[in-house]
């Protein structure tokens, strides 16, 4: 696949998932266009890859997690954490845009790796081993990521509810 | 909670940019593109930054037609962590070299795999460079000075500029995992192989310590290779993708290194293996490892390199 047909076909949704592990979309921009400047140069080796995305995406995803990126993540999840404080905590519980909300804000507050790994699962559909070899690390850290990842959005979810019950 | 988790990250994802405006401005970089910059495309690699704070200062003093410019005064040694990184910035060749005022640089390479801080070295530098350089500290009991990292992709392009670089291998290599596909023997590697070459670790007996040989033999090599003729177009290469701490005066550092550089280089021996999060990683005694440094940043012996696997 050549490299102007791999950013036709893909661009559109890498953006996607960047600005889903990141939860901002000026960083996810900046990320996916070095990145594919960078992967343009050595196209004849990613191109010839079974799974050019694939590695791309683990391309963006090292980008983000690394340290370059730390200060801005950091930034991204203090401001998500404060916005979140203004979603209505008593808001009628049918009020599905409201709960997906506080929802979207609990994620963005994960921890980085952990929220690569929740959206890979939950956005991607990817497998254990897709999710394990886009972060470097073995299967069993990938479920003990998204475990982490869901145990916490969990907690929050039940304190959610029971603040709710005693407002009904 | 999985549907909401769902729903969630897709209204996250709606957030996006659209996909025309990153189309446009691709579009737009790559016409400012010099051509000079087409990185050789090639490598999830290996070797080392090494090479570049050897060749810069030897560049620099081979391209200083006029001798007329003084050395900076009071050179005293300076310890430099030399990084290669693969496509993902993991440090996959660490070499800790001391530069004497004398001009002779001791190189000690550091097995990718050793473990520090609960983790393999190679994994730390993507964490942040100062966790690499504080382990870099509490491993050999030398402070690092300052650390510069190259890309390895960019050794093919730097092969190619001294137009090859010799080096012999005891038996032939041949391994698809790094695309390497060499003879035994004497030979010049450049481009694609060149990185091959410094990137195999598969099917050789030891993995990456005979990696290790292999990035030095090269490295020794190619310092070699340089010429007043070639120097400028080897120091602009490798000026463009070097990374250092921001308070490394590369240039100025150079200058301190008049006369010819003689390199000498060994490995850090390591211990057993043992199980991490991250799989095998090396032992090495706090104690040994800080003698052996010492001892090598004070003399070492100079870099003898027959055929390596």
């Amino acid at each position: 696949m050549g490299f102007d047909q791999f950013v036709a076909e893909r661009l559109d949704r890498l953006l996607a998932y960047a600005t889903a592990i990141t939860c901002d979309k000026h960083l996810a921009q900046d990320i996916v266009q070095n990145v594919l400047m960078r992967a343009q140069g050595k196209w004849e080796r990613i191109g010839a890859m079974d799974a050019p995305y694939l590695y791309v995406k683990r391309m963006v995803t090292n980008d983000y997690l690394s340290w370059r990126h730390r200060r801005a993540a950091r930034e991204i999840a203090v401001e998500r954490s404060e916005l979140a404080k203004h979603v209505p905590s008593a808001a009628d519980p049918a009020d599905a845009h409201a709960e997906r909300e506080a929802m979207r804000a609990r994620i963005a507050v994960l921890p980085r790796k952990q929220r690569a790994a929740l959206v890979m699962r939950f956005y991607e559909d990817c497998s254990d081993a897709e999710i394990a070899s886009v972060l470097g690390c073995a299967e069993s850290t990938v479920r003990s990521q998204l475990s982490r990842a869901l145990q916490t959005l969990r907690a929050h979810e039940i304190a959610r509810s029971a603040t709710m019950g005693v407002h009904s | 909670m999985n549907d909401l988790i769902r729903s969630a990250i897709a209204a996250e994802a709606d957030q996006r940019v659209d996909s025309r405006t990153v189309m446009a401005e691709l579009h737009k970089r790559k016409k400012a593109r010099k051509p000079f910059g087409l990185i050789v495309g090639v490598a999830t690699l290996t070797v080392a930054a090494a090479a570049a704070a050897v060749i810069i200062p030897t560049a620099v003093r081979k391209t200083d037609a006029s001798p007329a410019i003084a050395p900076a005064p009071a050179a005293t040694g300076q310890n430099v962590l030399l990084l290669g990184l693969d496509d993902f910035n993991h440090a996959d060749a660490i070499v800790f070299a001391h530069f004497g005022e004398d001009g002779t640089v001791s190189a000690v390479s550091l097995p990718r795999d050793v473990a520090a801080r609960g983790e393999k070295l190679n994994g730390l530098f993507l964490e942040n460079p100062w966790s690499l350089t504080g382990a870099v500290e509490e491993l050999t009991g030398q402070k690092v000075d300052h650390y510069a990292a190259v890309k390895m992709s960019e050794f093919g392009r730097i092969s190619q500029a001294v137009g090859g670089v010799e080096v012999c291998l005891s038996a032939p290599a041949k391994d698809k995992f790094s695309g390497t596909d060499l003879p035994a023997g004497k030979q010049t590697v450049q481009g694609d192989q060149a990185i091959a070459f410094l990137r195999q670790r598969h099917g050789l007996e030891n993995g990456d310590l005979d990696r290790v040989k292999r990035q030095q033999a090269f490295l020794t090599s190619l310092a070699s290779k340089i010429t007043k003729e070639n120097a400028p177009r080897l120091a602009q290469e490798i000026s463009k993708s070097i990374q250092v701490d921001p308070s490394f005066d590369v240039l100025e550092f150079a200058k301190r290194f008049q006369g010819p550089v003689t390199i000498k280089s060994a490995t850090l021996p390591v211990g057993e293996a043992k199980a991490t999060s991250n799989g095998q990683a090396f032992i090495v005694d706090p104690k040994d490892a800080k003698e052996f440094v010492g001892k090598q940043f004070e003399g070492g012996q100079p870099a003898q390199f027959g055929c390596v696997r």
